[in-house]
């Protein structure tokens, strides 16, 4: 159940499993670069968040996943289905926060975290520059509601009507990313009005930061903000610039969490 | 030499063409834009080239770059149809952007290129068929908040008018087994009994109504019931004690027992009756059957008298559909609608004949002959 609800794939081998998890905007085959770059000594677990890729659309629940709880609460339930007692959650821009959320309420499924991007609240708020405010995140719902990126609204009731026909969920061109308008923009309220800031102290696994440069999502310092606040943590700059280093240069992020998981 | 040049001038397709053309590094820096777009902007070549492509974005732009296009380049390739705003000195140049990516042999990305089209007033449109949509949604759930008030309101009145109706009935039932009323006062009870009786009806029809609109359907509870006859002949001996002046005839022939909601295929036959007592000839009898066929069970009420006119007849299971202009009518119009409602959620229907023999209801559901 949670396995097609999530989307789960796995694949690869070795010790210990990766779980790799998307962040807002695209879906799991944001991580098949780095992901098939570790199989060769990791088990893989990829997924899609409810609401993306192709996650069960009918299990998507408004009131659930209007913060990130609710997802934090299915990576929990992900990572007790995958039995292994070595997990390494690796999670990118806002899904680095959805792990720390997972560990805090199970920290027993958890060894290790790896946030790629992280940033505990994108909103600036007195002293703290989270990058954006409140303004701009609307103009990002806007762009949401004038691009559907593939998506046809035909398509949504077809596939939430009938999950036991998983043709009708075939992709469309701009698929990758296609996502229902609707669940685009609770998933983007969700991620921009998040304010984990006092959460990080609780974080109860060693944790390690991996930032680029140039990175409008998560700036550097949004990042060292996180080192500094998670207690036991680690703080890596990577070469690669922009916020999905997991596409633009999955080899150096390959290596760093090669590097961190065998340290 | 005569008529026109055959070749396209192709670097001047590139600078002047009717649409705009921008080349980025992969890095996103802006490595080289046409003129056309250098028009739209109101900049040159130098203000732009070495520039970070989001320096011409607004922020839902920029986070919608790196969100979801960058990524889908990356993943196929390129990405068709975005909505952008550019932003310039004397504002926003709204475009409709296609791009790709330029990959050499092995694969390495070498450039993205974007193609612009300005595109003002379809952006405009757009916009404007969005307000609409969003206006229209949020009148509609406006008024289904309205509605959901209203039946609320319904439910509860009707709930409350339960309590002061049954003391009444209780009332009546200790008159009417009381040995010392004189004959004319016997009668007043026997009619005042039966006008309660219809009144717990109407409020017992009113609540369905309100709880059927309410979201939760008529709640069957769907059993083997042996006992199917004895209820229905129930149902026809209260009519007959609370009409004595009728002549009600029935057929019960139910050889299995049927899987159904008795209670309920009880409270369908007595609004069934109840109508037929009301608006059939009173000089001629009301025919009750039900019977079980092979694997249906049908009940039907037969009155004679003015057939129901055929534009009747297409609405008379909606709510609130008296039967119109046939005059002497109380009760809202619900009967016939729960009735529906019963056959319909048993998975079977009801049919209406109505012509100078006679008006019959029957429903006919499926008898799943349980075990």
């Amino acid at each position: 159940m949670i396995e097609s609800r999530n989307n789960i794939r796995t694949f690869g081998s070795g010790s210990p499993t990766l779980l790799f998890s998307h962040g807002f905007g695209c879906d799991q085959s944001m991580w098949e670069p780095v992901a098939n770059r570790l199989a060769d000594s990791f088990r893989i677990v990829l997924f899609d968040h409810v609401g993306a890729g192709r996650s069960d659309l009918s299990a998507y629940d408004k009131a659930k996943y209007a913060s990130l709880d609710g997802y934090a609460r299915d990576v929990v339930e992900v990572a007790r289905s995958i039995d292994t007692p070595d997990l390494v959650f690796v999670g990118h821009s806002v899904s680095a926060m959805i792990g720390a959320l997972a560990a805090i309420e199970a920290p027993d499924l958890f060894k290790q975290l790896i946030m790629v991007g992280p940033s505990p609240r994108y909103i600036d708020d007195g002293d703290y520059s989270g990058g954006f405010d409140e303004q701009q995140i609307e103009e990002l719902l806007e762009f949401l509601d004038n691009n559907h990126l593939g998506w046809s609204a035909a398509m949504g009731p077809a596939i939430m009507g009938n999950p036991d026909r998983p043709e009708l969920g075939e992709r469309l061109t701009n698929s990758f990313c296609s996502t229902d308008p609707d669940i685009a923009r609770d998933f983007a309220r969700a991620t921009f009005f998040s304010d984990n800031r006092a959460d990080l102290s609780a974080v109860p696994v060693p944790t390690l930061v991996l930032q680029c440069s140039e990175d409008i999502i998560a700036p550097v310092e949004v990042g060292k903000y996180v080192a500094e606040n998670v207690p036991d943590s680690s703080f890596v700059q990577l070469e690669a610039t922009g916020h999905c280093p997991n596409l633009s240069a999955p080899d150096e992020v390959a290596q760093a969490i090669r590097h961190y998981v065998r340290s | 030499m005569s008529g026109p040049d055959p070749t396209e001038d192709l670097l001047d397709l590139y600078e002047n063409a009717p649409c705009g053309y921008l080349s980025l590094a992969p890095d996103s820096t802006i490595v080289r834009a046409n003129r056309t777009l250098l028009g739209w902007l109101d900049l040159s070549a130098d203000d732009l080239v070495g520039k970070p492509l989001r320096d011409l974005l607004g922020t839902g732009g920029r986070i919608a770059y790196e969100t979801h296009l960058a990524p889908l380049l990356r993943l196929q390739g390129f990405v068709y149809e975005i909505a952008l705003d550019l932003r310039c000195d004397h504002g926003l140049v709204p475009v409709i952007a296609n791009a790709s990516e330029k990959r050499d042999e092995s694969d390495n990305h070498l450039f993205t290129r974007l193609t612009l089209f300005r595109a003002e007033d379809r952006r405009k449109y757009e916009r404007n068929l969005l307000e609409a949509k969003i206006r229209a949604e949020s009148e509609a759930e406006q008024r289904d908040r309205e509605a959901e008030l209203r039946e609320q309101f319904i439910a509860v009145l009707g709930h409350d008018l339960r309590n002061p109706v049954a003391a009444l009935k209780a009332g009546t039932d200790l008159l009417k087994d009381s040995g010392n009323l004189g004959t004319e006062d016997r009668e007043i009870v026997t009619f005042m009994d039966s006008t309660l009786d219809r009144s717990i009806e109407l409020i017992n029809n009113v609540m369905d109504f309100a709880r059927g609109r309410l979201g939760s359907d008529i709640s069957l509870d769907l059993q083997p019931a042996p006992d199917l006859d004895r209820k229905l002949e129930t149902v026809i001996a209260e009519a007959k004690a609370a009409r004595p002046d009728r002549d009600i005839r029935s057929e019960i022939a139910i050889d299995t027992s049927v899987e159904c909601d008795p209670d309920r295929l009880a409270q369908l036959l007595s609004n069934l009756l109840s109508n037929a007592l009301h608006h059939g000839r009173h000089d001629a009898p009301v025919m009750v059957k039900a019977i079980t066929t092979r694997d249906e069970l049908e009940v039907s009420v037969t009155n004679s008298g003015t057939p129901i006119p055929a534009n009747v007849l297409e609405t008379l299971f909606q709510p609130f559909d008296r039967g119109s202009k046939q005059g002497n009518h109380d009760g809202l119009g619900l009967g016939l609608f729960i009735v529906d409602q019963i056959a319909t959620a048993h998975g079977g229907r009801m049919e209406v004949v109505s012509d100078e023999g006679g008006t019959t209801f029957k429903l006919v559901i499926p008898s799943k002959e349980s075990e």
